[in-house]
């Protein structure tokens, strides 16, 4: 058997035909040629538009969940380990049959027979220590000797489900449950405590220098676009984590808390957690600027926006509506300088769109959060709050 | 000696069957190696973000030093500021045409939303300052409706239009916008409850009214998608009361007009290849069918009811799955090519 469930394939001939898609729209190919090679390379699998996946997934869930519920009651609850195998082993048995017969490829369907399966798989594993393994019958621990080995075999269960099919969520949960061991691994003693936030960062770093590896080793191959969304998963995380056990409001209210602190003290070694809070998001910036590297640098301005706010939350700096006509103002003139400036490409970079589909659209999001705020003075004396939505759902793509 | 770029593996596979003559390949790979980075967007949101920070905190300080400003400085400004943004739309406006409108400037489009938001701003400060309308909320509820419904037509903007479908359902007593729905309001409310039924079914009737006669054709997505939201929402909370009242011939009322509205959205998003309604239509007629099956089952002998709940309950949302998953062959094909969008 092969450690693959899809088909090597499918994800190179999708990444193919973005490629050739792009070139076409950049006119570097001709559309003969595109469509030659759309011919030569067809979508073997099937995976909807993404309101469809959501729909799909969703009812998939419920009828999973149903089954579930059903399958714990006729057990009558006398054996919720038999149940909770059957209902595992089903949803897994299925997950294959699915990928063999219907050819979905993170369709929804699949997505939500893989979580299904593992959850049930995580929890029934967790059950069996804590009723069976564990001295104190059913209790939790956050120690090592209790929760290391379950932790350390749910670990062994998602990496091997990342590896078979290279799912991004399992990947986040994955990444989540080594950050765990590690956590726990320095919670256990006092030293390890002080210790924390480099043990947190050594774990960030290793896992992005386990990305490049793997990048490295994948490149050019099938398994490089097989594992894309896992890779690009882990790094963002691993970089997200790097930022923020560094950051100083994070360490500081997470000492106080590991303390039992009331009110959070200074924390030694204080000046280097300025410093990483101040530089990291300026050096994500900068290599997202000079790689190129969209998930970098947003991740970078993220960061960026949270160290201003770990600034603000100790220092009072300015009074809060100055502080903002000051960014505001110093904001507006930077974007729209740059805007104008980088039209023309200037050090590679350009503020003209390129002509990549988007997936994620930050303005949106923007707008979508902060269009409301406007209508505030309505409230002033209506009986219906009068509500406005800026256009709310009106810009229609499905 | 610098090294060279790095084989696209895209690039050497697609030589390597013979769709791509070596030159061109060549030049690709060149073009991607210069392909400069694009900023647009992240410097559009900081833009925006700007922006927000900039009027908010305006705002603010206005709003501490209103003694010494004084409120007719500040009405005298809002106005002037929306007349600007009217005056700047209404010079770049395109001739009135039934059908969609060709985009003559994105700043026009902008200028118009913020134009319709001062109005809103100027009508509240009016109202709570002078108390211009008194106690009669409907009327001041009224107004943004009356003046934006009208606009949205002049200018072909939906985002306007959504504004105006907004002030209406506020003056009906509601808010439309889609996602709130279900939070802000009290839907427990009966009166309220029927009004946002009605009006959800005549925002329908007018979506499909301007879809079929091909007026604004492209409007009857907004008409719809907040009509369909207004009108369902309200009819599955109407049918939760019945089911706790226990009364089944008005929950069976409710089940059929849903279902009916349900078919309307999806001859819509057929005609459309939308699948946005597809999925609402089908998630509120799920609801329905729940509830019918709810009361199939609880008429069963007791025996057999958990047993037949075991299959029929995630064998529904099996159908559900088996819906979606063959819906390439259910819609295949539009009944007409699609009348409003270039793509939808």
């Amino acid at each position: 058997m092969k450690l693959q469930a899809y088909p090597l394939d499918w994800p190179f001939t999708t990444a193919l035909r973005a490629r050739a898609a792009r070139w076409q729209r950049q006119q570097l190919v001709s559309p003969a040629q595109l469509a030659a090679i759309e011919v030569a390379y067809p979508l073997a699998y099937y995976r909807p538009v993404w309101p469809l996946r959501v729909g799909l997934f969703i009812f998939t869930w419920i009828a999973l969940g149903m089954m579930g519920g059903f399958s714990l009651l006729l057990t009558d609850g006398h054996s919720p380990i038999a149940a909770g195998l059957f209902f595992c082993g089903a949803c897994f048995a299925m997950l294959e049959l699915m990928i063999k017969e219907r050819r979905f490829y993170h369709a929804g369907v699949d997505n939500a027979l893989l979580y299904s399966g593992l959850a049930s798989a995580v929890s029934l594993l967790y059950y069996i220590f804590s009723d069976h393994l564990w001295p104190f019958n059913g209790s939790y621990h956050l120690d090592l000797g209790g929760s290391f080995l379950v932790l350390l075999l749910i670990l062994a269960l998602l990496v091997a489900a990342v590896l078979r099919y290279a799912d991004g969520i399992v990947t986040a949960a994955a990444f989540v449950a080594f950050l765990l061991i590690v956590a726990l691994f320095g919670l256990n003693s006092p030293l390890g405590q002080a210790l924390l936030p480099f043990l947190m960062m050594g774990a960030a770093t290793s896992a992005l220098l386990g990305y490049r590896q793997l990048t490295r080793r994948l490149a050019g191959t099938y398994l490089a676009d097989y594992y894309a969304r896992c890779l690009l998963m882990l790094k963002v995380l691993a970089l997200a984590v790097l930022y923020l056990s560094g950051n100083y409001l994070v360490v500081r209210e997470t000492n106080a808390e590991l303390h039992h602190q009331f009110k959070s003290e200074q924390i030694p070694f204080a000046p280097l957690f300025y410093a990483l809070t101040a530089g990291v998001p300026l050096l994500y910036i900068t290599l997202g600027l000079r790689r190129a590297d969209r998930s970098m640098l947003l991740l970078g301005m993220l960061a960026l926006a949270f160290s201003l706010f770990t600034l603000r939350y100790y220092h009072s700096v300015l009074p809060p509506e100055i502080a903002a006509v000051a960014a505001g103002t110093l904001l507006t003139i930077l974007a729209g300088s740059l805007l104008r400036s980088l039209r023309p490409a200037r050090y590679g970079l350009t503020s003209l769109p390129d002509d990549e589909p988007r997936h994620f659209n930050l303005e949106n999001l923007i707008q979508a959060q902060t269009a409301h705020a406007p209508s505030a003075p309505a409230g002033g004396g209506f009986e219906f709050g009068g509500g406005q939505s800026g256009g709310g759902g009106a810009t229609g793509q499905f | 000696m610098p090294l060279p770029p790095p084989l696209d593996p895209y690039l050497t596979e697609l030589q390597a069957r013979n769709l791509l003559p070596l030159t061109q390949a060549a030049a690709i790979a060149e073009a991607d190696q210069a392909r400069p980075f694009s900023l647009h967007y992240e410097l559009r949101a900081l833009l925006y973000l700007g922006i927000t920070l900039l009027a908010g905190g305006l705002g603010a300080l206005i709003y501490q030093n209103i003694d010494s400003i004084g409120h007719g400085v500040i009405i005298a400004v809002i106005a002037a500021l929306m007349v600007a943004c009217f005056g700047y739309a209404a010079r770049y406006r395109a001739p009135f045409t039934w059908g969609m409108a060709p985009k003559t400037s994105v700043g026009a489009d902008y200028l118009l939303l913020l134009g319709c938001l001062l109005f809103v701003v100027l009508e509240g400060y009016v109202q709570y300052q002078y108390g211009l309308f008194g106690s009669r909320y409907g009327l001041a509820t009224a107004m943004p409706a009356l003046v934006f419904l009208p606009l949205a037509y002049w200018f072909d903007h939906r985002g306007v239009l959504a504004m105006g479908l907004t002030a209406l359902a506020s003056w009906v007593g509601l808010t439309v916008a889609p996602l709130a729905v279900l939070t802000e309001n009290e839907f427990w409310n009966d009166h309220i409850r029927a009004a946002a039924t009605g009006l959800g079914v005549l925002l329908m009737a007018a979506g499909f009214y301007s879809e079929h006669s091909g007026r604004k054709a492209h409007f009857a997505f907004t008409y719809l998608l907040l009509g369909s939201n207004l009108a369902l929402a309200a009819l599955a909370t109407s049918l939760l009361k019945a089911t706790f009242h226990d009364e089944p011939a008005l929950g069976l009322s409710y089940v059929v007009i849903m279902l009916t509205l349900c078919a309307g959205l999806f001859w819509y998003a057929r005609r459309l290849q939308s699948y946005w309604f597809l999925v609402l239509a089908a998630g509120y007629a799920y609801f329905a069918a729940c509830y019918l099956l709810v009361q199939l089952v609880s008429t069963l002998p007791n025996g057999l009811i958990l047993g037949l709940s075991f299959f029929l309950f995630p064998l529904s949302a099996l159908l559900v799955v088996l819906f979606f998953v063959n819906l390439k062959k259910i819609m295949h094909g539009p009944v007409k090519p699609p009348a409003s969008f270039p793509k939808a």
